[in-house]
């Protein structure tokens, strides 16, 4: 117990400190036993808690608040294809997150790669109006994903060749996307008398066709099917090994010979055109024509969806189901029990938080 | 032209305030992306703080600072203490900082629309005599009190980072905590004292926007500034002057594009609108290889406590 005279000499090991006093570090080893899932359901029930409390703030019954959720969710067919559809972006472009996340590539530019893919898909439906459904829908997403894997290249090109850091180029590029989207709908793919930012209604041919007795439209096979796919890419091919080994460190990547430029440029570009996709179904699915702002918070959720679903693919899909449910669930909420559906970002944030906290202790 | 200027020094105010603290945070190794949750904040404890206090403006920056360093005490504890990567936290305190505002705002009255709120704007306080210099007088000495509160923090920044031991210590924890640990410090809690007060100074500017701009606050009113202090600090090479010069093209370019359409230009403003972060990525860009970023940024430090 004499820490005070030894602090010229070297540090004390470390253990022997810990054991001394409740530290953090001894909280965070004690929550290590409980495995990744179990830390990230426990960053769940605090968030719930937590809005729990908010709840009470305003005067509500939290237990009342989150069985509305759960009735606004769950009380009808039609509710849970709602559920369906809303989580169908998040895990798209989740997946696309998750994917970077393993390589250490952080992309925050799914929203903007969402706007441009939705751009995209609609550009590419409204000039082929002919089509037969079959050839316009993987005509118009395909568009789509591409023009969501330009914007994360030219993101991977300014990082890679410019050495910016992929957080700032992601981030700003995210602004320079949305307003572009408005731009092209004040312009060429614009409605005009709207009054409103907004493109001509698509032809019937090219909306996805809905699962039958849901509301539910294809997106969410589309989706499920990617995020297994990309479980395999992930674990199964050598890319996927090549990106965990040097995500784990860039060091021995390259010692084994992975070129890391290389493994960013796929990951973003497989990323972008994830969340392009993404902003294809969301057009195609659900708004049937190109609006302004249709991807606003997007990206950051995908963010959310990709660390609550432990940045592994298949994973992802009952964190992306979660995220849609609850949105879809939170409208009930304010509309039975008058708390705001804005409750439902804080408990996303701080799930996120939570989920940093819990997984500090691991490596990527 | 001398209008255009001091507008462009106005709207450049939050932004720069914002990257002020993010200058400290970055410089002590803490990437600062949280900013843009940190200054809505800010902007609502501002708002909020004064009309509670039956319109006592200092109350409410006393509530934008306070708030603001909540925040940054948030970060410190998830990305310092916990060693939680930098980015992604900084995310997370923004997604918050957007529903708690927003839900906050709606609680607070009854109804559950948002609440109104109008707070008496911070008028614009000339210096006597200086104000009356020609060129200079309307460019400088013309503006509300949070202004000048910038430009001279402005300054104190500076003097602070170079010219004194705080300064010295703060810098080192960003280049190499090592060295801050071998000399008896402990750069952890460096790095946290930090980010708090990158907190606190980027509320402040959120403070900005409620008390010296609009007079209310709306949902998700900072609407990217955080981004672009961001990006002006990196920039402006984590130095003070070199961020405001950063924030004011950044501002002349809003400036400008409200010129533009008073004059009846057709000229699009979601164009115009793209330009700061277009220059933000040129400039990024343009830096290069040769941007030295503080060298220990975003790497965590191992708890030595």
């Amino acid at each position: 117990m004499s820490e005070g005279s030894t602090m010229a000499a070297a540090p004390p090991p470390a253990h022997r400190l810990s054991r001394l006093r409740l530290s953090w570090r001894r909280l965070s080893l004690r929550l290590g036993r409980i495995g990744l899932g179990g830390q990230i359901a426990l960053a769940l029930v605090l968030s719930v808690i937590c809005s729990a409390v908010l709840i009470l703030l305003a005067g509500k019954n939290p237990g009342l608040a989150f069985l509305a959720i759960v009735d606004g969710a769950f009380g009808s067919p039609h509710q849970i294809g709602t559920g369906l559809n809303r989580a169908t972006p998040y895990l798209l472009a989740g997946i696309g997150v998750a994917i970077c996340f393993r390589g250490g590539i952080i992309n925050l530019g799914s929203e903007g790669q969402i706007a441009v893919g939705g751009a995209g898909a609609a550009a590419a439906a409204l000039l082929t109006p002919a089509l037969p459904a079959f050839l316009a829908i993987p005509l118009a997403l395909a568009a789509g994903a591409a023009a969501g894997a330009l914007w994360s290249g030219l993101a991977a090109a300014i990082h890679l060749k410019r050495r910016v850091h992929e957080v700032l180029a992601t981030l700003l590029l995210n602004f320079v996307a949305l307003l572009l989207v408005q731009q092209l709908l004040a312009g060429v793919l614009g409605q005009t008398g709207a009054g409103f930012l907004q493109s001509p209604l698509m032809p019937r041919n090219v909306w996805l066709p809905k699962l039958a007795g849901w509301d539910a439209h294809l997106g969410i096979v589309i989706a499920v099917a990617a995020a297994a796919l990309s479980s395999f890419l992930l674990w199964r091919t050598p890319f996927g090994f090549g990106l965990r080994v040097s995500g784990a460190s860039r060091l021995a990547g390259a010692y084994a010979g992975f070129s890391l430029p290389r493994l960013t440029w796929s990951a973003m570009l497989l990323a972008g055109a994830l969340a392009g996709l993404a902003g294809g179904i969301e057009i195609l699915g659900l708004h049937h024509r190109l609006i302004e702002g249709f991807s606003l918070g997007f990206g950051f959720k995908a963010v959310t969806v990709a660390l609550i679903g432990a940045i592994e693919p298949v994973a992802i899909i009952p964190a992306a189901l979660f995220i849609g449910f609850l949105e879809t669930g939170s409208l009930a909420m304010q509309r039975q029990i008058g708390v705001p559906t804005a409750l439902v970002t804080v408990i996303e944030g701080l799930t996120m938080i939570f989920v940093l906290v819990a997984m500090s202790g691991r490596r990527r | 032209m001398i209008e255009f200027l001091a507008a462009s020094i106005r709207i450049a105010t939050p932004i720069l305030l914002a990257g002020l603290g993010g200058i400290l945070s970055e410089r002590a190794g803490v990437f600062a992306v949280g900013l843009e949750g940190m200054m809505l904040i800010g902007a609502f404890g501002a708002a909020i703080g004064t009309a509670m206090s039956g319109g006592d403006a200092l109350a409410g920056l006393a509530i934008a600072l306070a708030g603001g360093a909540l925040a940054g005490l948030v970060v410190a504890i998830v990305a310092v203490r916990f060693r939680a990567d930098n980015m992604v936290t900084g995310l997370s305190l923004n997604i918050v900082a957007v529903g708690l505002t927003s839900y906050l705002m709606r609680i607070l009255s009854a109804s559950g629309q948002p609440m109104a709120i109008h707070n008496a704007l911070l008028p614009v306080m000339p210096i006597p005599l200086l104000s009356d210099l020609p060129w200079i007088g309307p460019l400088l000495f013309a503006h509300p009190p949070l202004t000048y509160l910038t430009i001279v923090l402005c300054v104190l920044f500076t003097l602070l980072l170079k010219r004194t031991e705080i300064g010295l210590t703060l810098r080192a924890t960003g280049e190499n905590p090592d060295v801050v640990f071998a000399s008896g410090l402990n750069p952890l809690k460096v790095r946290m004292l930090a980010v708090i007060a990158c907190g606190a100074v980027a509320g402040l500017g959120g403070a900005v926007l409620t008390t010296q701009q609009v007079g209310t606050f709306t949902d998700g009113m900072t609407s990217g500034r955080g981004y672009l202090a961001l990006a002006a600090l990196i920039v402006g090479r984590w130095t003070p002057y070199g961020t405001a010069a950063a924030c004011l093209v950044f501002a002349a370019a809003e400036a400008l594009q409200y010129r533009l359409q008073g004059f009846g230009i057709p000229v699009s403003s979601y164009v115009m609108q793209m330009i700061p972060y277009l220059i933000g990525l040129a400039v990024l860009a343009g830096l290069g290889r040769n941007a030295h970023l503080p060298a220990a940024i975003g790497r965590p430090l191992d708890r030595r406590l």
